[in-house]
């Protein structure tokens, strides 16, 4: 049971992170990305160059891949995103789909199929329940929580926070607040990508190596996580990564001996479909049940 | 006829290419398997136009359906298996990539756009990571074999016979697809594409044309993986991926949404392109292409979403329009052709002498707690017309709504020709002679003029799914009907020059001209118009109000009519109703109606009743 509840947590906090990036994104622009989190295998290449490669400090390394993400977030949004708006959310999506694309066969060309490691920030093992766990993967839980419950308070405190929160769902009330909304899109793509970055910093050494494609894998449970919390939420983004993450090791444990393969995908399906679409029959069922009620009465 | 061409082509496909192919010796048997990959994702690239260019249905997962297709066929013919002859395999491979693709479609009915997407992405990695790898399905890390399929007793294994394989199978399926989209499958899925209400109230079963276009999605997809699986004799999990199912969204978004030829010219070209940079500069090009790609994908989606063929479209009706100049623009009077009920369409109930029309009881609609209608009553009898006035906000559009079965209302009934339709769905209604027009225009805006006309009479030409794919049977004489009352119908608008203008480049005054054609094109019973003066000049709604009166006199129709315009309205309607936050307030004469002191105040509030005082 500890073992569940670790692993769960551990795996659940990135997925979290990387949800968080998911909701930024659509809060302020209401576009779906499905490149975000490649931009995350992107810059451990970069981190992996500045540390291993150049023997620079765990945290130059970590700033440098920080300030790539970011800067190919924002490139993105300054390239494309902002020549569609008011395009459909569809032909959108689809260009980050060709972002995903282009980064992934950047990364085949650059590195090939060599899996190449980046240390973490903090190597020291703890045990919790008895599981042995590493202070990166702790600060990986923690990071998300705080953020997933933070985040908005601190966004409240300011009009360009608010903005933030609100650009996509009323942007002429944005604008006349006088916010700008060219700032807000540029601000949560560049946010997006550094939440991939540094979710893909703090579980590559907890799984070890990496290759091209890999944040991508994790980002698409983070997208789920997103959508199960409602894909608007902060807190829902973090609570839907911990959820999906706690079912899955659940699901490790009790059917990982089995030889079922994929298991997490098929995790991920499940809940999935079973959020969504009760999630729109709920309101049906209700009302059915509130007109009987009527009748009764 | 235009179809008789295509079987004729595939018929000589079918006979002359495998010699041909086989003898040609500019085709090496590596360049034969190259172009065999061409063909798998040409057919691919079908599958996934036809839901996502067609039907408008998002998939990111496609190749699952070509994996089910792959393992199906490895499973039917393989020597371990149940060694079926490999044209039983392919039927098998379709048949079940159509059942998986209709499970995935059936949480698409909840589902629209985006959140489509993500489920898609879902199944694509539990079929690539869990269910193709598992031992009893995929054959675990090995794979399964497939064994190439016989003529006779001689195996076609060379890559040059199987290209002609593949090639055949194309071509049908071009044909095919062809026939599609010019039956009224292809336009259901269109209108379904544009706006899922305005296809309902044409009378077009929504949630079943989006099932269907994922079943034959997946037939296609199923197809190609079996030929994918024919071709490369085995078939492993790894070939069925995200990555995959993504370049094919590549293919299809950049040869053109909906465009046969440009998804196939790009499924061919993005599989030679690597093969022939490779052989212009050398190896060290390898892997640069698919940057290329992503980058055209990139680019293409910012620039012009509508793919190369798109662009070439675009080109071409700029130079038509450079030629010909601005055509002269049609009248505002139409000369509403006098068509009768469609022959495939049954008689109409004939209402009891003396019944209504329409007859609304009590319908009550809540929104949380906003009552947006509340209580209303409103009768409508054979051969008037009846207006419905009231200020923004009174509830015309939800009753409007609730009468169609655009909405469930909370609460009253909805009876029509006599018959309580209360609890049928929109499309139903519409079949038994509803018809109505939308505030925002109701019609498929990216098709032309003539194709919403087709569109409209979806319920007028009612031939199966397999006559429309093979064009025999039914649907010839059905087609021929439907086009000359859209050609009919062109006549009497007075729109022969914009027959094939998409509706989105007309006027907004045209556009409403051509959906009340669209509406009346199957003679409803019940026309029901929402504002249609909305947007109109004075001169324009002069002539609309005569429009009407044809409508009610020459063509017999009983008319139901939203609208602000007050003149309009009082020099049309034989009736009048007046709603306010969601109440019918007063109804009568409407001369009578519009000086009641209710009304007035509903329109002007109260303080001006006590200036009057």
């Amino acid at each position: 049971m500890g073992q569940v509840l670790v692993f769960g947590l551990i795996s659940g906090g990135i997925y979290g992170l990387f949800a968080l990036g998911v909701v930024m994104v659509f809060r302020g622009t209401g576009v779906l990305s499905f490149a975000q989190g490649e931009i995350g295998t992107a810059a451990l290449y970069v981190a992996a160059y500045l540390i291993n490669d150049q023997g620079l400090p765990w945290v130059v390394g970590a700033l440098g891949a920080l300030v790539f993400g970011i800067g190919v977030g924002v490139l993105f949004e300054l390239l494309v995103v902002r020549r569609m708006i008011g395009a459909d959310p569809v032909s959108t999506a689809v260009a980050t789909v060709g972002l995903l694309l282009l980064i992934t066969t950047i990364e085949i060309q650059y590195a090939g199929s060599t899996l190449i490691s980046v240390r973490g920030p903090i190597s020291q093992h703890f045990a919790v329940f008895g599981v042995e766990v590493t202070g990166t993967q702790v600060l990986g839980v923690l990071l998300a929580l705080a953020l997933g419950f933070g985040l908005q308070s601190l966004l409240r405190r300011t009009d360009f926070g608010l903005g933030i929160l609100a650009a996509a769902q009323d942007p002429t009330a944005v604008r006349l607040v006088g916010v700008p909304l060219s700032r807000v899109s540029a601000t949560v793509w560049g946010a997006g990508a550094a939440l991939s970055v540094i979710a893909a910093l703090l579980v590559e050494p907890g799984i070890g190596v990496f290759a091209p494609g890999f944040a991508s894998q994790l980002y698409l449970v983070g997208l789920a996580a997103a959508v199960i919390g409602g894909l608007t939420s902060l807190p829902g983004a973090v609570i839907g990564g911990l959820a999906l993450g706690l079912v899955e090791a659940a699901a490790n444990k009790w059917f990982g001996q089995s030889g079922v393969h994929g298991l997490r995908y098929v995790v991920v399906l499940i809940v999935l479909l079973v959020v969504l679409v009760g999630r729109q029959l709920l309101p049906e069922l209700r009302a059915r049940f509130d007109t009987r009620a009527e009748a009764v009465a | 006829m235009r179809r008789a061409p295509w079987i004729l082509v595939a018929l000589i496909a079918a006979i002359v290419l495998p010699p041909l192919i086989g003898r040609s010796a500019l085709l090496s048997d590596t360049n034969a398997l190259l172009l065999c990959r061409g063909c798998v994702m040409a057919l691919a690239g079908l599958s996934l136009n036809l839901l996502m260019g067609y039907a408008g249905q998002v998939s990111l997962g496609q190749f699952a359906f070509v994996g089910v297709g792959a393992f199906t066929l490895a499973h039917v013919t393989g020597v371990t298996d149940l060694r079926l002859p490999w044209v039983v395999g392919m039927l098998a491979s379709a048949a079940l990539g159509a059942v998986v693709a209709f499970l995935v479609g059936l949480p698409a009915l909840r589902l629209r756009g985006l959140y489509l997407a993500i489920v898609t992405i879902g199944v694509v990695y539990a079929c690539s990571e869990s269910l193709f790898i598992a031992q009893g399905i995929g054959g675990g890390s090995a794979g399964k074999v497939v064994p190439p399929p016989y003529v006779a007793a001689d195996a076609i294994s060379r890559n040059c016979d199987l290209l002609a394989v593949g090639l055949v199978l194309l071509v049908v399926m071009w044909h095919l697809d062809t026939n599609l989209t010019r039956s009224r499958l292809g336009r259901a899925f269109h209108a379904v594409k544009a706006d899922e209400r305005v296809a309902a109230s044409f009378g077009i079963d929504v949630a079943s044309y989006k099932l269907l276009a994922f079943v034959l999605s997946g037939a296609v997809a199923g197809l190609a993986g079996g030929f994918f699986g024919t071709t490369i004799g085995t078939v492993q999990a790894a070939s069925f991926t995200y990555a995959d199912s993504l370049g094919l969204v590549v293919i299809v978004v950049v040869g053109g949404l909906g465009s046969r030829p440009g998804v196939v010219g790009v499924a061919f070209g993005t599989t030679v392109l690597p093969s022939l940079l490779v052989t212009l500069f050398g190896s060290g090009i390898r892997g640069y292409d698919l940057i290329f790609n992503a980058a055209v994908l990139v680019y293409t989606i910012t620039r012009n979403p509508t793919g190369i063929a798109g662009a070439i479209r675009e080109a071409r009706t700029k130079a038509l329009e450079r030629r010909g100049g601005e055509p002269p623009l049609p009248p505002t009077r139409p000369n509403l052709p006098s068509l009768g009920r469609p022959s495939a369409l049954p008689a109409p109930r004939r209402a009891a002498a003396g019944q209504p029309v329409l007859a609304v009881r009590d319908i009550g609609v809540r929104f949380g707690g906003l009552r947006a209608v509340d209580g209303a009553s409103i009768t409508v009898d054979r051969g008037t017309i009846v207006g419905l006035m009231g200020p923004n906000g009174a509830g015309k559009t939800t009753l409007f709504n609730a009468i169609t079965g655009a909405l469930r209302p909370d609460s009253g009934t909805v009876t029509f020709l006599g018959e309580d339709v209360s609890h049928l769905p929109t499309h139903l209604r519409a079949a038994r002679g509803m018809g109505r027009t939308f505030q925002l225009i109701g019609l498929a805006k990216d098709q032309s003029v003539y194709e919403n006309l087709l569109i409209a009479q979806h319920l007028a030409a009612p031939y199966s799914v397999g006559s429309a794919l093979s064009g025999l049977g039914a649907s010839r004489a059905l087609e021929r009907e439907i086009r000359s009352r859209a050609d009919q119908t062109i006549e009497g608008l007075g729109f022969e020059r914009f027959a094939s203008t998409p509706v989105g480049k007309l006027s907004h005054g045209q556009q409403r001209i051509v959906e009340i054609g669209c509406c009346l094109v199957t003679s409803p019973e019940l026309v029901m118009l929402d504002e249609p003066s909305a947007g109109m000049s004075p001169a324009a709604s002069e002539d609309l109000a005569l429009t009407l009166q044809d409508v009610r006199d020459k063509l017999g129709r009983t008319v139901l009519l939203i609208e602000h315009n007050v003149p309009l309205v009082l020099g049309v309607a034989d009736e009048l109703y007046v709603m306010a936050a969601g109440e019918v307030i007063a109804n009568g004469e409407p001369l009578d109606v519009v000086t009641r002191p209710e009304v007035v105040t509903a329109y002007l509030g109260s303080s001006y009743e006590e200036a009057l005082k």
